[in-house]
């Protein structure tokens, strides 16, 4: 097994240890060091997220498997976000089913049922075999894993960019509910505990956190990869709560295996663990191996005495392995044992105290010569623009999206997903990146991620509570990468702030590189959760009704669809977080006093983008340049700009919204049309019947 | 009559069949599937899911436990006996009832909502219907009806993928089963299998056109 641990962090270990550590040592500080499990060079700048608000239960702070935010009536939401990215690239059906896996371990650790899932795919261009067989492959193991276990995905985002081709992102968000008084720890809170694990360990997954912690090599790193197992990961979920009021801690067996599992839970006690009472799925496996082993579908319990057996009939009810293997001590020492023979004494305090790093950051701005706006005319650009919006229903039909009868609004329905909670309220959930936005300008990007979830979520009625984030990079040691890292962090930061969204959990994703070692766009990504209010809102396209631009359209056009597609010019879009919340508000408004029958925010595409989602429902649309309210008479940003703030909403009384609205612009842009896929921009008629079709078969034409 | 809706290791829809029967009146439980007594119920539903994983053939495995013998005795006495979705598959590879379910013409998952003709009208399911096309989800990978004997089909079919005016043919066979079969039931009526899920068509909230069509079909278990 490889080590990634450089020749400083090793003398540095020496040094503290005061001796050489052996082969398995040296293999549990890797893991527990490992950049996926320590947070080490991310550490210091997460500490700036806002972690706290009246809702928040549990907070990253906390160090838990998962936050919780508080729903009301005695619930919490458990909320989690992770990617898989490293497995998905070598085997994507393995590595995408696992992240789910990953994902429902974490929420049941907690003491919570899972209740939805989110999935957020980024490939290269479906142009190239290799990329269309990861798609395949991820798209199939996602459903295998979540279809089989019950719990519907039900949303998430499909994307394209050349810069994933070797280096797939496969993001996986889960969401549970649990009583507020019934949330169970990730760690213990007093020595003396039970140690219990459920289910067998295999070969598969070996070193797994540690190969998350280095870029790709090219090499057969396919040992690294976890193989999934959803039938024994449902009886794992049905029986963890079952038996979860007889347990004081429960965590999942994830990255970095038992050592990491163990030390983590200890929580800065120790722990005496018999490796050789571990249950193996093959007969002699060496110690290192069964300490450092990712195998799936396994569950590590705090246990008082007197429940052990309690624990352990339930899982025997299915057949399912379940052993005592140590116990907690009051000692801070982590020590494993094999027939006896300790083969790990290591203090607590040197696996949970790794260095911090902050690696230098320098701006590299890509020197662009001759930028210029591009020359492009009206239908040509207009065609261009919507033959890239895509309809995901070859990847969402291959989901049990209604598993659970509590999705309300389906997969591709709307800007948000809305489901049922055991309370009889709403939640909606949505998950935002804009990776070319972030590669112009990252701190403007964290910020508008953040005010994108907040206005999906506002379309559907609901106002955010609460972020989980997920930032991935490539190699943080690079000053232009760290320099991302950091920027995207501030600018999440401060709109989480702004729109009291607390951040209750994320995860950190480095070392996502092409083979050429070319970092990926930079990616943040977040998950917002939001509840409705009272009423939602379920769109509908209806002849004749007005279509409203709420909020003002700047010329801003870096980081857009359209220049992405003819040529890089312009300035960076800017996030006004006050106009993005009067416009969230309004909208909402407007959903609860039935004002609204359609309502989308502008995002990818500009208003054209947004234009194209009523187009698709089988009607026609008029657009009048002059009325749509912008800081530019260029048609170009007008139709294209992607700056934030705003929406396009069907209704019929536009009064009602220009009687409402405070601090933003409201006004008629157009009207719906019976002329099936004729957009009209002035007296221009633009002839959209292909890039329909083109929307409805594009991916299952090139897929199958 | 009092119904047990059975879960076995794998089966993902037990709440939603029980919360679903709750919906429309009927008496259920959910039981595990070795604790099963059928001298306890009238009715039995065999829920969807993925029992013991379907890591061989869909339903195989669950087919064969002691279970399905007990469904067996009540499918004999002429208790009432439901398949719904990977419960139509165990019933087929229990032999309880005839044909084969094969992968999906697609060779994957589909998950969607259909338009369903109702064509037998003598299942304590469908007995009392006034309407004879209903709407409800799919989701299913292994879902493709197939039988050697095309009138026997026609014979014991009750469900039928159509257009919302009834009508059928191949561009709204989402599978591709023979005669657009959704479902079938025994001669006698009362062991009844259907691919579609009525559970996820009960609930006005969850249901994107506001029809809760399912409760319409389990109303009959009163």
């Amino acid at each position: 097994m490889k080590i990634t641990l450089s020749p400083y962090e090793m003398e540095l270990v020496r040094k503290q240890l005061g001796r050489e550590p052996n082969e398995a040592e040296w293999l549990t500080i890797d893991a527990l060091w490992s950049e996926h499990c320590s947070y080490k060079s991310s550490k210091v700048f997460l500490k700036s997220f806002p972690s706290e608000g009246e809702r928040v239960v549990m907070g990253i702070e906390d160090w838990q498997d998962a936050g919780a935010l508080d729903i009301g009536d005695g619930w919490a939401i458990v909320l989690k976000l992770e990617s898989h990215n490293h497995p998905s690239a070598i085997d994507p059906f393995n590595g995408a089913a696992t992240g789910v896996g990953g994902i429902i371990r974490d929420i049941i650790s907690k003491g919570a049922r899972p209740i939805a899932l989110l999935d957020m795919i980024r490939v290269g261009p479906l142009n190239n075999s290799r990329n269309r067989w990861l798609l395949k492959n991820i798209i199939a193991g996602i459903g295998f894993y979540g279809n089989s276990i019950g719990v519907p995905v039900v949303g998430g985002e499909l994307d394209f960019d050349e810069s994933y081709t070797d280096n797939p992102l496969v993001d996986v968000a889960g969401v549970g509910v649990v009583r507020k008084d019934k949330i169970i720890p990730s760690v213990i809170k007093e020595p003396g505990l039970k140690i219990i694990i459920v289910g067998l360990t295999g070969l598969d997954g070996l070193g797994g956190a540690s190969f998350a912690s280095r870029k790709l090599s090219g090499e057969d790193e396919i040992g690294a990869v976890q193989i999934a197992d959803p039938f024994a990961g449902k009886i794992v979920l049905d029986v963890t709560l079952e038996v979860a009021d007889k347990v004081e801690a429960i965590k999942d067996l994830g990255g970095g295996g038992l050592v990491v599992g163990i030390t983590e839970m200890a929580n800065g006690f120790g722990a005496i663990v018999n490796l050789d009472k571990v249950p193996l799925r093959v007969k002699d496996l060496r110690p290192e191996e069964i300490l450092v082993s990712e195998t799936q579908e396994r569950m590590l319990f705090a246990v008082k005495d007197e429940n052990v057996e309690k624990v352990c009939k339930a899982f025997e009810y299915y057949e399912y392995p379940c052993a005592v293997i140590g116990e907690f001590t009051k000692e801070p020492y982590i020590k494993f044992l094999y027939n006896g023979r300790e083969v790990v004494s290591l203090p607590s305090d040197l696996l949970l105290s790794p260095p911090r790093f902050v690696w230098g950051a320098k701006k590299v701005r890509e020197k662009r010569l001759n930028e210029t706006k591009p020359e492009v005319g009206l239908e040509e650009s207009v065609k261009a623009v919507v033959s890239r919006i895509l309809s995901k229903e070859w990847a969402y039909s291959q989901f049990d999206y209604e598993v659970g009868t509590s999705t309300v609004l389906k997969p591709g329905e709307a800007d948000s997903a809305l489901i049922s909670l055991p309370n009889g309220k709403l939640l909606a959930i949505k998950g935002d990146a804009n990776p070319d936005l972030c590669a112009e300008d990252p701190y403007e990007c964290g910020k508008s991620i953040v005010a994108e979830a907040y206005r999906n979520l506002a379309s559907v009625g609901a106002i955010g509570i609460g972020v989980v984030d997920h930032l991935q990079f490539g190699d943080p040691r690079k000053p232009d990468v760290y320099y991302s890292f950091v920027e995207a962090i501030r600018g999440i930061a401060e709109a989480s702030k702004f729109f009291q969204t607390p951040i209750v959990g994320g995860k950190v994703s480095f070392y996502n590189e092409n083979k050429e070692g070319k970092p990926i766009k930079p990616t943040p990504l977040i998950v917002m959760a939001g509840l409705v209010k009272d009423k939602f809102l379920r769109n509908s396209v209806v002849e004749d009704s007005y279509i409203v631009q709420v909020g003002f359209t700047r010329d801003e056009m870096r980081g857009s669809l359209f220049t992405k597609l003819f040529g890089v010019y312009g300035d960076v879009p800017k996030t006004r977080l006050n106009e993005d919340y009067l416009a969230s508000q309004l909208i909402v408004d407007a959903i609860n006093d039935e004002k609204v029958i359609f309502a989308k925010d502008i995002n990818k595409g500009g208003l054209i983008g947004a234009i194209f989602s009523i187009l698709v429902k089988g009607k026609g649309v008029e657009l009048t340049l002059s009325s749509i309210p912008s800081d530019t008479d260029d048609w170009v940003p007008k139709l294209f700009s992607e700056n934030s703030g705003r929406f396009i909403v069907l209704t019929n009384d536009p009064d009602y919204l220009m009687r409402k609205a405070k601090g933003i612009y409201i006004s008629v842009v157009g009207k719906v049309t019976k002329n099936y896929g004729i957009l009209e921009i002035d007296d221009k008629k633009i002839n959209l019947d292909k890039e329909i079709e083109n929307y409805y078969n594009y991916l299952n034409e090139v897929m199958s | 009559m009092k119904t047990a809706v059975i879960k076995y290791p794998g089966t993902t829809c037990e709440i939603d069949v029980y919360k679903a029967l709750l919906e429309a009146g009927v008496n259920a439980e959910i039981v595990r599937y070795k604790d099963f007594d059928p001298d306890k119920f009238d009715a039995v539903i065999l829920p969807g899911g993925f029992s013991f994983g379907d890591y061989l053939r869909a339903g195989s495995i669950a087919a064969s436990t002691e279970t399905m013998k007990k469904v067996k005795e009540m499918a004999l006495e002429g208790k009432t006996v439901i398949g719904i979705c990977n419960g139509f598959q165990i019933l087929v590879e229990s032999g309880l009832l005839k044909g084969a379910l094969l992968p999906n013409l697609s060779l994957r998952f589909i998950s969607k909502w259909v338009y369903l003709k109702v064509v037998r009208f003598d299942t304590p399911l469908t007995r009392g219907l006034n309407k004879n096309v209903i709407r409800m989800p799919i989701a299913h990978a292994e879902g493709r009806f197939y039988m050697d004997d095309i009138e026997e089909a026609k014979r014991l079919a009750v469900l039928l993928y159509s257009d919302e005016n009834g009508n059928v043919d191949e561009k709204v066979n989402p599978n591709g089963s023979i005669l657009n079969v959704a479902s079938i039931a025994n001669e006698e009526g009362n062991v009844i299998g259907m691919m579609p899920h009525p559970e996820r068509a009960s609930f006005k909230l969850t249901s994107p056109f506001g029809d809760t069509d399912g409760l319409l079909l389990f109303r009959g278990l009163k």
